[in-house]
């Protein structure tokens, strides 16, 4: 299980995480979804002890990654999959890696032979294609046989092939009773392999909650049209909706055409139009992620 | 710790690649011993009867230590800067969250391979150097008095450098940033100080690690140098300030 709470992370002016807490439960996949410089990877390098948080704290099965005495039997990251000395060949690098904490070397030929690398073992990593860095990645991170599993973008740059291949691995580990928590800026791909979905955008949380529910509420906005739109906006953000600018229109998500209907009684604005939206998936999900946080009321009289 | 050192101790695997570098260390030392040694040799009949009483025979058949100790230094910086440019140090601190225990591993490790390069390389350029210069009859041979402390100078000159490199790795964590300093100190800086006025080179020139380390394989005194076992102590000086600045980079600053 992984736990964040209150994570807070600045470099200079810019907050990057933004207390942000959540829980990582075992069994399931779970995606953490958020566009590009999101704070993800930020976030996931807190988890493993690589980046000091200014605020807050990140655990594993109840202990900060620096506590942890063999790290790598508690938790397996993949972060950078091509963060390896080319010169290496892949069984040399996952053996060093054993003798770290004190793994045996069979483990090593084992890992290798999960992820289907044992026929190039005796390689050098160099002349790796990045799939194939990818796999001796996961190998590296199934080292300790941990209970625990972070993945960082693991499909960046895969073919389908690739993609399908981490999906289904990804799936059996979270099957095997396993935490796995695999970040991505890819809604489609989390749709299909993530039950649950931890979403962040500009460092703060914005859903934690299954793909099922998440699909359902991203799935269904209401679009409102009003010559009053910037008081609408207010009105509606301080009732807690998620909400976005798309040309001369609000896109709600969250609350129903009733429920828009009535704060737009009460603020006494003239309704032009008031409809319910099928946004697709990937759509709403940018659109959250990119405007929920700051609401930028159009220029006057432009 | 220990499993910090059997992480390190397996990084420097596959030994062959280990080996070459201890291999160029000897090469080296070799090398440079023999043309330094045949040149006296063939140097020999104009020297004169003090000449010959003032030759430094154990030091000039330890000359190519200081070629040596480019491929040592070397060693120690790339074990830490081949693993800053890859983004591997990441994944070192995951096997070992505790900066500062990697650190301890790297330098007990590469300081080993270090002294056994060391000794094998002051002795077969020592061997060869005493070979050479034997044909016009000025060898020491192996029982001479000043041989003991200066092996023991070469290998502890060339250890030093090899934690040096490693704390200058820590500190810089480019090879390329490194490795310029590293030549710099030691190829450069007694260019520039040979051409400074006579005084000024007297004051100077005994801080240099070159100097320090020539000294320490050389079985004469000079007045303006330091005395071997002075001289080691300042250089270990030096390493240990840096050690101080990479180590507190390696654990504040995120790779």
């Amino acid at each position: 299980m992984i736990e964040v709470r209150q994570l807070t992370k600045r470099y200079g002016p810019h907050t990057v995480v933004n207390d942000l807490s959540f829980r990582v439960d075992p069994g399931k996949v779970t995606g953490f979804l958020g566009p590009n410089g999101s704070g993800k990877t930020t976030t996931a390098r807190m988890i493993l002890g690589l980046t000091d948080a200014d605020e807050g704290v990140a655990t594993i099965g109840g202990r900060t990654y620096r506590d942890l005495r063999r790290p790598l039997c508690e938790i397996g990251a993949l972060i950078n999959a091509g963060a390896v000395i080319p010169s290496r060949t892949a069984i040399d690098h996952v053996r060093w890696l054993a003798a770290a904490n004190g793994i045996s070397k069979q483990r090593a030929d084992e890992v290798l032979g999960m992820v289907g690398l044992e026929a190039v073992a005796g390689r050098k990593v160099g002349g790796f294609s990045l799939g194939m860095k990818q796999r001796l990645g996961i190998a590296a991170a199934l080292i300790g046989d941990p209970p625990v599993l972070l993945f960082d973008e693991p499909i960046n740059g895969l073919d389908p092939e690739g993609i399908r291949w981490i999906r289904t691995f990804m799936q059996g580990l979270a099957a095997e009773g396993r935490t796995v928590f695999v970040s991505s800026h890819l809604m489609s791909e989390m749709a299909l392999t993530a039950t649950e979905l931890i979403v962040i955008g500009q460092g703060r949380l914005i859903a934690a909650e299954s793909v099922e529910k998440f699909t359902e509420r991203a799935d269904s906005s209401v679009r409102l049209r009003s010559p009053q739109l910037d008081e609408m906006a207010t009105a509606l953000a301080v009732e807690g909706a998620s909400l976005w600018r798309n040309g001369d229109a609000l896109e709600i998500v969250g609350f129903s055409i009733e429920q828009v209907g009535a704060i737009a009684a009460r603020v006494g604005a003239i309704v032009y139009e008031l409809s319910p939206q099928r946004a697709s998936l990937e759509e709403a999900f940018m659109q959250l992620t990119a405007a929920v946080c700051e609401y930028v009321p159009m220029q006057r009289g432009a | 710790m220990g499993h910090t050192l059997a992480m390190e101790w397996q990084k420097l695997r596959p030994f062959h690649k280990t080996s070459r570098t201890v291999a160029t260390a000897i090469g080296l030392a070799v090398s440079v011993t023999a043309i330094v040694a045949a040149a006296m040799a063939a140097n020999a009949k104009h020297m004169t009867v003090n000449d010959r009483h003032t030759f430094d025979s154990v030091g000039i058949s330890l000359q190519g230590v200081n070629a040596a100790v480019l491929a040592i230094a070397a060693f120690g910086v790339l074990c830490m800067t081949r693993e800053y440019s890859t983004g591997m140090i990441s994944v070192t601190f995951l096997a070992q969250p505790r900066r500062l225990r990697v650190l301890a591993a790297k330098l007990l490790t590469h300081g080993a391979v270090a002294g056994v390069a060391g000794v094998l390389a002051c002795t077969s350029a020592f061997a060869v150097g005493q070979a050479l210069l034997g044909t016009e009859g000025l060898a020491n041979g192996w029982s001479s008095a000043q041989l003991p402390s200066a092996l023991l100078g070469g290998v502890a000159y060339l250890m030093l450098l090899c934690g040096w490199g490693v704390a200058l790795g820590a500190l810089l964590r480019t090879s390329a940033a490194a490795i310029t300093w590293m030549a710099s100190l030691l190829v450069v800086a007694p260019v520039i100080v040979q051409i400074l006025p006579e005084s000024v080179v007297h004051r100077i020139e005994r801080w240099l690690p070159s100097q320090i380390g020539a000294s320490a394989m050389s079985a004469h005194s000079d007045p303006h140098l330091f005395s071997p076992w002075v001289g080691l102590a300042v250089l270990a000086g030096y390493v240990l300030l840096t050690l101080a600045a990479g180590a507190w980079r390696m654990a504040r600053i995120d790779p």
